[in-house]
């Protein structure tokens, strides 16, 4: 579970197997399904939703799971990367708004006659991409060196992040900063030239979700490889007897602070087009919040359990918010309750609690302990 | 004291309220040295004499005594609706016809002198038509001198609170025609407050004045009352002045000028002061019952927010129960609560039956909540915080299944509806209580905490839990009053916000980061931290929003930003809270443990 | 007379009003294994605080480094900064990484480059594997390599901490009460290892356990600290017999402060 240094090479093969497979149905076989017209553009359009989120619950998964940062700030950034990105998109509607204007509707409707100054070079797709990597990674890295410099950690530093977010989401909120007030971004028409009314554009924009989320995942099983890996799980469980092993874990925080910071904002960045809008509403503490909860209904310090519990919440999000509306909010709070008290390790160790239970009743019930204490996720100390 | 003399508008000086019982003494002293004669009676008199200039001149002698009956009686006369009868035998009167006409045209008729219905000899209403008699005549002289004293009728109200308002109006017209009853009143007024803007009224009118020497008394006056509604008059003059070239003129008139902009500091300085204060107080109050259940228990409560809201909408249901009852959606049941139907003083002490029931409420719930789910998470503070944090989304839904999605009415008792302006600063009640109340909660923690048995327990278990139950402390049951003491607090707190503010299933989450702030400045574990923090972001918060909109135009020069900081200033409310918060994350730098650090020796705390 | 390695000058440190370390001189030299004694309160523990930068000093000096002109203040320097100038301690209470295998404890803790960069691409050479497998050898734990750390008994713990000191290789070790949980005979091995290293390194290590002192500051000298500062300094039989010393140890009930 920690260190994969560890891990028999054998269950290593296993796992990439199926991850494998997992990839392929994924980026291939649902667009191909999809194309032939076996599965509609609204399910795709779900699906692609569905992995933007797998990405940020990755990224909270890299913090809080593997590294003992739990970040509440972390839709912040997922949405500062919608937000670069989706000022691009707002470019290329042109003058194909309400109001016909060379000018998004907005600042047209904020009394704007000209782009202001930092619009302009939104127009480039290139430098918008820049933008979604430099603006959430700066500001991670900004806040990061404050918040690790002085040594806030634990439930200081949740709080401080949420506060961080707060502070954005309120600013984001007011038409004064001329991104789109209350309303943000929406009503995209281009992307790269192509029609975001296309099945076809869409599928481009699923496919590279897919392939973003499949390239965090490799990512982080190779860094939790990595003697990086190892210093990042051994400041989760114990950070002052890594200073005194002469490791500046404050550099290494930094940098897991940032890296995750830019997963969350590709995740973002993807969000944007496939939705169709982008609003401060994303980037309010409750939905870093959410991402935490799918983290941990998945199984933190897991690599799949980001994935899976992003996708399932949220197919379970899309059902319940139809047919128990009333219900949804109970229903998340009451789960999020539940797998705390009694699933710490989340949907991936059930199929771990299975064998061992199974494991108890097959055998007599004399050596329990070391059937659990082996398959059991490591708990990670918080 | 005298009912009538109540001000039914709070709106009110401080000092006047403080004086009135002299002011009312010395009418009434004035009364029984010289009865003077009531003004109804000169107005009869007036009516019924035939000599135009003694008529004018008794009118006129009205001038600064005539209150809205009396205006009203003008009215009539001035338009032809007063009469004169002349009965049988005795002498003469004036009389108004009120009331249906019956079907020889016949209405009842009212005395002017004594305000009586008129009766006939048997002492039967008398009944007379409006045909039959001689309305009073009126001359144009006459009625110039009658509109001179119904616009000055204000004046003489008995309330002092619209003289004051009148004599401002009045002042502000700068009208030289108004200047001698100005000042016949200012001989008779007795009231502080009306005095005070008699004389700010006359000095202002007076800046019309030709003579230089009349305009710079008056600008010495202004400058000795340095009023802040006189800013733009003194500033007027001064331009004047200044185009005149009059310099003995312009030089009182800059006087005049740094004295209102002196005392305009003074006034925002302190009205900032206690804005900050307040603030603070709501934050402190907002903050205290997490400054035992994070400080002391270190328990991250999420739902922190959602046991304000308990006590919040507990206060509302008490005031509904109080009121005439209400009818709850109640999960899609409908819910009727029957109402006591109290009304007047007894309904509005529904404020203080509310507070205690809040506290019980929330406290209930957070014994429910400590119970159910955070005893099984005491030493995993990351995990308590998720796990509360979907009991607060739960509790939110719960409340909009209960009361519905929007915003309730919680309407504040009227002691705490009013304010009082001391020196041009406005103190609201509500404001004024909640730093009161925040003063008796702290006070009442810091009796329970170390005065109580429970106290001793509490603090010796949230010191070293396991040695406490070894000496045979039940943990369990102190870590549960503990915690519904902490949410009781929160609940209390709600009570409190619900009167200046809206009440809506998500008030709590308006609260729980600036109470989580506060803690962490405070340094957690720290009740004294965390009232010195409570204050502290308090008033650095109305500082910025004070001072902001000033500083934030010049700050164009800010390379590449400048145009955007300027713009965002027009938000202080905002730009403010987000440098607050960024002023927070810089203090952490500096005290990362926060303001009061509270030790331990272990390698991993 | 050598300039000392590790020198403390009139240091003091307070905590809340608590005098832990009083004007407190210690010289410590090239390849000497001293050792420190003293009861409960006495600051043995904020003494290694403050060398490792865990604790800041309110008056004082502390220099390191047997060249004058390049010796390093540490009260400049932070924990890993003090900790890379190759001082090593091993904590009172066992400190390992309890979710880490065996292995990746020492791997963590192998001397090397510690920066961010080099972490992630590190990988270990031959001869690192042969020495963690010696160093797993000599702490005995070679069978419980892939046991996580935290799964290992008290004792054993101990050794692997040892075992992570030996695999950073410092220049000074500051040993914190050893042989704590150990039985005789894993005790009488470690002050053998101790001593072993003595000359190469140089070492300071606290103890409680009169018997286990006596094996390893055969010697070597023996500091008493009391009341935060130093009581007497010198051989072993000496400071046994120093009355003051006795006194200390017989008649602390006064003293005993925490």
């Amino acid at each position: 579970m920690t260190g994969a240094s560890q891990a028999s090479p054998r269950r290593s093969r296993i796992e990439l197997t199926v991850v494998a497979i997992i990839a392929v149905i994924l980026i291939v076989v649902l667009p191909v399904l999809n194309a032939q017209g076996a599965i509609s553009n609204f399910t795709l359009g779900l699906w692609g939703k569905y992995l933007c989120y797998a990405l940020l619950a990755i990224s909270v998964d890299l913090l809080w799971g593997y590294t003992g940062l739990l970040s509440l700030g972390q839709a912040l950034f997922f949405t500062l990367g919608g937000y670069m990105h989706g000022m691009y998109l707002m470019r290329m509607i042109g003058e194909l708004g309400q109001y016909k204007k060379p000018i998004p509707d907005f600042l047209v409707f904020l009394g704007w006659e000209r782009l202001p100054a930092f619009w302009e070079p939104f127009s480039s797709f290139s430098f918008a991409v820049v933008m979604v990597f430099l603006v959430p990674g700066l500001l991670a890295y900004v806040f990061g060196y404050l918040a690790f410099r002085s040594r806030i950690k634990g439930v200081y530093f949740s709080i401080l992040t949420q506060a961080l977010t707060y502070a954005a989401s309120i600013m984001f909120f007011r038409n004064n900063l001329l991104m789109g007030g209350n309303n943000g971004f929406t009503d995209f028409k281009f992307i790269l030239g192509h029609s975001l009314a296309e099945p076809a554009t869409m599928r481009g924009l699923y496919i590279a979700t897919a392939i973003a989320v499949v390239l965090a995942f490799l990512f982080c099983r190779w860094l939790s490889r990595t003697k990086f890996g190892l210093v990042q799980q051994a400041i989760r469980d114990g950070e002052n007897r890594v200073l005194f092993s002469g490791y500046a874990t404050m550099h290494f925080k930094l940098f897991v602070f940032v890296v995750a910071a830019l997963i969350a904002a590709v995740g973002g960045a993807l969000y944007t087009p496939q939705v169709g809008i982008i609003n401060p509403g994303e980037m309010q503490a409750d939905k870093s919040l959410e991402a935490v909860v799918w983290v941990a209904v998945g199984g933190r310090g897991t690599l799949l359990g980001p994935i899976l519990g992003a996708v399932s919440i949220n197919a379970l999000k899309s059902w319940a918010t139809r047919a128990y509306p009333d219900l949804w909010l109970v229903i998340l709070g009451g789960l999020f309750v539940l797998v705390v008290l009694f699933l710490p390790g989340g949907l991936v160790s059930i199929p771990a609690r299975l064998k061992a239970l199974w494991g108890k009743v097959r055998r007599s019930p004399e050596k329990p302990a070391a059937a659990a204490s082996d398959t059991q996720p490591a708990s990670a100390k918080t | 004291m005298l009912p009538a003399f109540m001000p039914p508008d709070p709106m009110m000086n401080f000092l006047a309220r403080c004086l009135r019982p002299l002011a009312c003494l010395a009418v009434i002293a004035g009364a029984l040295a010289a009865p003077a004669e009531p003004a109804r009676q000169i107005l009869v008199r007036a009516a019924l004499s035939d000599d135009a200039a003694q008529q004018r001149e008794l009118i006129t002698s009205l001038t600064g005594r005539a209150d809205a009956a009396l205006v009203a009686l003008l009215e009539a006369w001035r338009t032809d609706a007063l009469f004169r009868y002349a009965p049988a035998e005795g002498t003469a009167l004036v009389v108004q016809l009120t009331g249906p006409k019956d079907d020889e045209g016949r209405q009842a008729a009212v005395r002017i002198d004594t305000g009586a219905a008129l009766v006939d000899a048997a002492g039967q209403p008398l009944k007379l038509a409006a045909g039959d008699l001689k309305a009073v005549e009126h001359t144009t002289s006459l009625r110039r001198a009658m509109k001179a004293v119904a616009d000055l009728a204000d004046l003489a109200d008995p309330d002092p609170a619209r003289r004051f308002k009148a004599v401002q109006t009045i002042g502000q017209a700068q009208d030289a025609a108004k200047l001698a009853p100005l000042q016949a009143r200012l001989e008779v007024e007795t009231d502080a407050g009306v005095r005070r803007v008699l004389r700010e009224a006359i000095a202002l009118v007076q800046l019309k004045d030709p003579q230089d020497a009349t305009r710079i008394a008056a600008l010495g006056t202004l400058k000795e009352l340095h009023t802040l509604a006189s800013t733009d008059f003194i500033k007027r003059a001064l331009k004047e002045a200044e185009e005149a070239r009059n310099q003995p003129v312009l030089t009182a008139a800059r006087e005049a000028l740094r004295a209102v902009e002196n005392h305009r500091s003074f006034v925002d300085f302190f009205g900032t002061l206690f804005r900050g204060v307040s603030l603070g107080s709501i934050l402190l109050v907002a903050a205290l019952g997490l400054a035992i259940t994070f400080g002391l228990m270190r328990v991250i409560n999420m739902a922190h927010g959602e046991m304000i809201a308990v006590g919040a909408y507990t206060t509302y249901l008490v005031q509904n129960v109080f009121g005439t009852g209400i009818t709850l959606p109640f999960f899609g049941l409908s819910l009727g609560l029957p109402g006591l139907d109290l009304t007047g003083g007894a309904y509005q002490t529904y404020f203080l039956f509310a507070l205690p029931c809040s506290f019980l409420a929330a406290a209930l719930v957070g014994i429910g909540l400590e119970r159910s789910v955070i005893r099984f998470l005491y030493r995993r503070p990351l995990e308590s915080l998720l796990a509360t944090w979907g009991v607060s989304l739960v509790l939110q839904q719960a409340f909009r299944l209960m009361f519905g999605a929007n915003n309730v009415q919680v309407s504040s008792p009227v002691y705490l509806s009013g304010n009082w302006t001391v020196n041009d600063i406005i103190f609201g009640w509500n404001r004024v209580f909640v730093v009161g109340f925040a003063i008796l909660i702290v006070f009442g923690m810091w009796l329970v905490l170390t005065k109580t048995p429970l106290g001793l327990l509490i603090r010796a278990s949230m010191q070293n839990r396991t040695m406490a139950s070894c000496m045979g402390v039940r943990t369990e049951r102190v870590n549960m009053l503990t915690f519904g003491l902490g949410s009781g607090l929160a609940g209390l707190a709600g009570a409190f916000l619900s009167q200046i503010g809206n009440v809506g299933p998500s008030l709590g989450q308006g609260y729980i980061i600036d109470s989580f702030m506060v803690v962490v400045v405070g340094g957690v574990g720290s009740i004294g931290g965390t009232i010195l923090s409570a204050f502290g972001i308090g008033g650095i918060d109305q500082v910025l929003q004070q001072y902001l909109p000033v500083v934030a135009p010049g700050l164009g020069w800010v390379p590449g930003i400048g145009g955007f900081l300027q713009n965002l200033a027009q938000d202080a409310a905002v730009f403010g809270k987000i440098l607050v918060l960024a002023g927070i994350i810089l203090f952490l730098q500096w005290r990362p443990a926060g303001l009061f650090v509270t030790r331990s020796r272990s390698l991993e705390d | 007379m050598p300039h000392p390695l590790l020198s403390v000058e009139d240091v003091s440190k307070t905590y809340d009003g608590f005098k832990a370390i009083t004007n407190l001189n210690f010289y410590l030299y090239e390849g000497e294994l001293r050792t420190v004694i003293g009861p409960n309160g006495a600051g043995k523990s904020t003494f290694f605080d403050l060398i490792t930068g865990r604790a800041k000093p309110d008056t004082g000096k502390l220099d390191f480094g047997t060249d004058p002109q390049t010796s390093q203040d540490l009260t400049l320097l932070n924990e890993y900064e003090i900790n890379r100038l190759g001082i090593g301690r091993k904590f009172q209470t066992p400190s390992v990484y309890t979710e880490h295998s065996v292995w990746d404890n020492l791997v963590l803790s192998l001397k090397g480059p510690r920066g961010v960069f080099a972490s992630l691409f590190h990988r270990l050479s031959s001869t690192d594997r042969d020495r963690l497998d010696d160093i797993l050898r000599t702490v005995r734990l070679d069978a419980k390599r892939h046991w996580k750390a935290g799964l290992l008994a008290h004792g054993e713990k101990q050794w692997l901490e040892i075992g992570m000191l030996l695999a950073q290789d410092p220049k000074v070790l500051l040993v914190d009460e050893p042989a704590a949980g150990m039985t005789d005979d894993e005790t009488d091995r470690t002050g053998d290892l101790l001593l072993s290293l003595a000359g190469r390194h140089s070492l300071i290590v606290i103890e409680h356990d009169m018997a286990f002192v006596k094996q390893i500051a055969r010697n070597g000298v023996v500091t008493v600290l009391h009341q935060g500062t130093v009581l007497c300094e010198g051989k072993f039989d000496e400071v046994q017999s120093d009355t003051k010393v006795r006194e200390v140890y017989l008649g602390r009930g006064k003293h005993g402060t925490r």
